[in-house]
């Protein structure tokens, strides 16, 4: 599979998902710091990718979402934003709503890690 | 200076908003922008946020910004 579609993939089918710095247990970046810790304190699933192992992640990650900056959240397939709307969408209530529409109150949390293979196209 | 550069690209792409820089840690390449514009009415946060991004898209790729924290309002002709 194409690091493409890898990367779709992971945003198509985790019900929360977030390309970062490092990961959720040692963010490698303010930003992605602040973005996992809005997450989790609205009760999100967390999907991580770490996109520092391959410059080319961020790349393709990049010219699929229009957005170019990291980290970056989805949730249910859409960009939500980077550290800031994350934030701002926690702080407002407005990010526990949308993943209670989402995903339903009772959602359970875990955390988990996505690596990205290698590949050459 | 990098801050005015950016501040140079935000006034030429929200004409009439009100924009704000700030070098976050004094190196240069750590910034905090805010923009009010009238742009941003009727326009998702996320679409706001792509619109300054795309005003800064040159020195995003080129690495004079490192770091980016944005924040929008709308309304302020």
């Amino acid at each position: 599979m194409t690091l493409h579609d890898q990367i779709q993939q992971v945003i198509d089918d985790e019900p929360v998902a977030i390309f970062m710095k490092g990961t959720p247990e040692r963010p490698a970046c303010g930003n992605s710091l602040r973005a996992i810790q809005a997450l989790w304190n609205a009760g999100a699933p967390i999907t991580a990718v770490d996109i520092l192992p391959d410059p080319a992640i961020r790349a393709e990650l990049s010219a699929i979402s229009d957005w170019p900056t990291i980290p970056q959240v989805f949730v249910k397939g859409e960009l939500i934003g980077g550290a800031d709307i994350t934030e701002e969408l926690f702080a407002s209530g407005e990010l526990g709503r949308k993943l209670d529409e989402a995903l339903g109150a009772d959602r359970e949390q875990v955390v988990k890690t996505v690596a990205m293979a290698a590949t050459a196209a | 200076m990098a801050a005015d550069t950016i501040r140079a690209l935000l006034e030429a792409a929200f004409p009439g908003g009100q924009v704000d820089v700030l070098d976050r840690t004094g190196g240069g390449d750590h910034f905090q922008v805010t923009v009010a514009s009238a742009a941003f009415d009727g326009v998702s946060l996320v679409e706001q946020h792509r619109m300054v991004n795309r005003a800064l898209a040159a020195p995003l790729a080129d690495g004079t910004i490192h770091e980016l924290r944005i924040t929008t309002t709308k309304g302020t002709a």
